[in-house]
């Protein structure tokens, strides 16, 4: 999963019949702290989650294992909404 | 798959129902001397195995869905806390 935060909405009106009713969310690639990568996904939303909101994304395969996107042609969903990270006071570093 | 070292965790309350009750850490993926390589990645603990500090043996892409009985929509799970490489 990666961190990312919703940047704005994808609206479709003509699309596959597989994703009828799916919210499509434009999603920014972050670090584990919020501050905005280069790279982006077009994602399928899972959990309803809305724009500013900082989430986990599941890509590839894995993306088709909710309820939602079960079966249907995607390969990026927003599957959790991120309360807080908590990174450990040793910090990353080697062990 | 590859190691691992635990550098913290993710709270998310609102998540797929699949994962209800299984944790998220923050892994900071090493190579095969214990130096940092790589981009964190979040990583699901399906069987409660490991914690803040451990050095851990994860999976990534699809095949991290086998750890789950049903498969969920992750992309790393961590498959073993590491004792000691010999």
């Amino acid at each position: 999963m990666i961190f990312a935060k919703i940047i704005g909405t994808v609206v479709s009106t003509q699309k596959n019949e597989k994703l009828v009713g799916r919210k499509l969310l434009l999603c920014r690639e972050t670090d584990h702290a919020g501050k905005p990568l280069s790279g982006y996904h077009v994602a399928v939303d899972a959990v309803q989650a809305g724009e500013g909101d900082f989430v986990l994304l599941s890509y590839g395969s894995s993306a088709r294992m909710t309820e939602t996107t079960k079966d249907a042609p995607i390969d990026a969903v927003v599957m959790a909404i991120i309360d807080e990270v908590e990174i450990d006071k040793t910090g990353p570093a080697a062990p | 798959m590859k190691l691992g070292k635990v550098i913290g965790k993710v709270w998310a309350t609102r998540k797929d129902p699949s994962l209800k009750g299984c944790r998220l850490l923050l892994v900071q993926p090493v190579d095969d001397e214990g130096r940092p390589q790589d981009r964190v990645v979040v990583t699901a603990d399906p069987g409660t195995i490991a914690g803040g500090g451990d050095l851990v043996v994860i999976v990534t892409n699809t095949d991290a869905t086998e750890t789950f009985d049903r498969a969920p929509p992750v992309n790393a799970a961590v498959v073993a806390k590491v004792d000691e490489i010999g």
